[in-house]
């Protein structure tokens, strides 16, 4: 009779697929997700257009009576980073409203996505069945990282829209489509250093979203700055390389932290 | 083999000790009643079972296995404090969530049967938020029998739940633990509740266990008093009080005396002093009355 209990023991692949399966599901269902793909869409659609209009405008100061021209963007890939030849980058021109603003949407994904499991007491449910806080840590920073790759790509997209409605040019000043996409996969593989800081954040703070969230915020504005010079719209493979290597050691490195945050403190 | 077996467990929140030097022993087959005041440790010791504290010191074990392995931990149930749901999402969706975590073959229709097991299969549509207190219970423990656990460690389970409710919850605790190889612990103030179902009772306070015992050996240490009324009921509590060592009135208004003694002599007795007894009967103090007896004792 007692030998009759038997207990098998889950296979890893299994055990992290059905995680993920879970946690794309609640994804997919979460109402800042797809905030945060329309904002990151629809911002530099706005932003290039508004930008556009203003372009030659001039505001005077009431106290000093100082004129100051308004300057709009020239080309469409403004948005993304700094042309060679003299136009302003997307950082300079649309100030933290440029494509690497994803780092920082994707800050307050990670932060409601982890609290809320806490929040909610799904966490007690899930580390009950699944003892292992590394398939977890894994989980939220994979789809963290899918979160951020997504947005930004809807604002590359967006940024191309942008670009066409306000009939800007989309010269490539001697770069071509290959820098493009090289920048893009940089930015990509750089968003799994904040997702990992995030991440680590977010399952310290537990519950607390508020602490998280400024947290993530305060951490991922002193890398901010960084990122236009890892990924700049002239990038080639040795900046992916940098990214991705960058990706892999921030995300093992603060996935053991995580981890061990985890294990060692409580989880309700 | 027992289903969970607990030595000299100890758990601190800085200075405060919540749990010290605490053996618990939940055999197969058991629904193990954790009784215990508010704050005497049994949501904390419930909550290292389930693994979601860590440990100060001691062992715990799961089926001859540790604690943390992984393989037990997949066929555990868990209801502790609240339901872990999200609040945005139905009912099903949230018990779906649950399955997928389980790696559960044909989730959809085992969180069909699980929700009709506790009569909730009618509110799956409904957003969790949406749905009442004792809803929510329901929901709560539908989650916890998802996968069919081997071991239910259910914090409060019957708070909330109108009659019906735990008239299902009894009847499902019942099924759950016929094949003797499963076993539940729950913890409940509703001790007569409890009464009507468990097998084993734990008895902790201040973080130790003060008492183990099987309904069985509650049985035989719930003493028979003999209640009675009469029409002079302050002169029949002082002449009673002075033959017996233990007279107390109840919130019924019955003296009830605790001493081995017959009906017949304790009749015979006040008539003797001139009182008519109106009403005498003989009964057994409940899982309640022996607790609180229990706690006064321990003060």
């Amino acid at each position: 009779m007692e030998n009759a209990v038997k207990f098998e023991k889950p296979v890893r692949s299994k055990r992290i697929g059905s995680m993920l399966k879970v946690d794309f599901r609640r994804m997919l269902r979460s109402r800042i997700f797809y905030i945060l793909i329309a904002c990151a869409l629809v911002m530099p659609i706005l932003m290039t257009v508004m930008m556009s209009m203003m372009d030659g405008s001039v505001s005077v100061n009431p106290q000093t009576g100082a004129e100051t021209v308004m300057q709009g963007p020239e080309n469409a890939w403004q948005n993304i980073g700094t042309l060679p030849g003299g136009a302003l980058g997307g950082d300079e021109i649309f100030m933290m409203c440029n494509i690497n603003m994803a780092f920082m949407g994707v800050a307050v994904f990670v932060c409601l996505f982890i609290s809320d499991d806490f929040r909610s007491g799904y966490a007690k449910n899930l580390f009950t069945v699944r003892a292992k806080r590394g398939e977890y840590v894994v989980s939220k920073t994979v789809v963290g990282f899918i979160c951020g790759a997504l947005m930004l790509i809807a604002y590359l997209i967006g940024s191309v829209l942008g670009g066409a409605i306000s009939g800007l040019s989309f010269d490539l000043h001697g770069l071509n489509a290959g820098n493009i996409v090289m920048c893009m996969l940089a930015k990509i593989f750089l968003m799994l250093v904040f997702v990992s800081i995030f991440t680590l954040i977010s399952v310290a703070a537990k519950q607390r979203a508020w602490l998280s969230i400024c947290g993530s915020l305060g951490g991922g504005m002193l890398l901010f700055m960084m990122v236009s010079m890892i990924t700049p719209l002239g990038s080639t493979f040795i900046n992916v390389v940098l990214c991705i290597a960058g990706g892999a050691m921030f995300a093992f490195g603060l996935g053991a932290a995580s981890k061990a945050v985890l294990r060692k403190t409580s989880l309700v | 083999m027992n289903a969970v077996e607990i030595k000299n467990l100890s758990k601190n929140f800085g200075p405060k000790q919540a749990v010290c030097g605490l053996d618990m022993t939940v055999p197969m087959g058991a629904i193990y009643g954790f009784i215990g005041e508010n704050g005497s440790g049994k949501s904390t010791t419930e909550k290292m079972i389930c693994g979601l504290i860590p440990t100060s010191g001691g062992s715990i074990k799961l089926y001859g296995k540790d604690y943390t392995d992984e393989a037990v931990r997949a066929k555990m149930g868990v209801l502790i404090e609240a339901p872990g749901c999200f609040p945005g999402l139905t009912v099903f969706d949230n018990m779906m969530l649950q399955a997928s975590n389980l790696s559960i073959p044909n989730a959809d229709q085992e969180v069909i049967k699980v929700l009709k097991t506790v009569r909730m299969e009618g509110a799956a549509g409904n957003k969790y938020k949406n749905c009442s207190l004792g809803m929510k219970q329901r929901v709560g423990i539908a989650m916890a029998l998802l996968g069919d656990p081997t071991l239910l460690v259910l914090d409060e389970p019957l708070n909330g739940l109108d009659a019906d409710g735990m008239r299902i919850m009894r009847e499902v605790f019942l099924d759950i633990i016929k094949d003797g190889q499963r076993s539940i612990i729950v913890s409940s103030h509703l001790l007569g509740e409890l009464q009507k179902v468990a097998t084993h009772y734990g008895i902790i306070r201040h973080g130790k266990m003060i008492c183990e015992m099987t309904a069985d050996e509650l049985d035989a240490s719930c003493r028979t008093y003999t209640a009675l009324q009469s029409a002079e009921m302050n002169r029949t509590k002082m002449l009673l009080g002075c033959k017996y060592s233990r007279v107390e009135e109840d919130e019924a208004g019955y003296l009830r005396v605790y001493d081995m003694v017959s009906p017949e002599d304790i009749v015979t007795y006040l008539y003797e002093n001139g009182i008519c007894v109106t009403e005498v009967g003989t009964d057994k103090i409940g899982l309640e009355e022996y607790y609180i007896d229990l706690m006064k004792g321990g003060k």
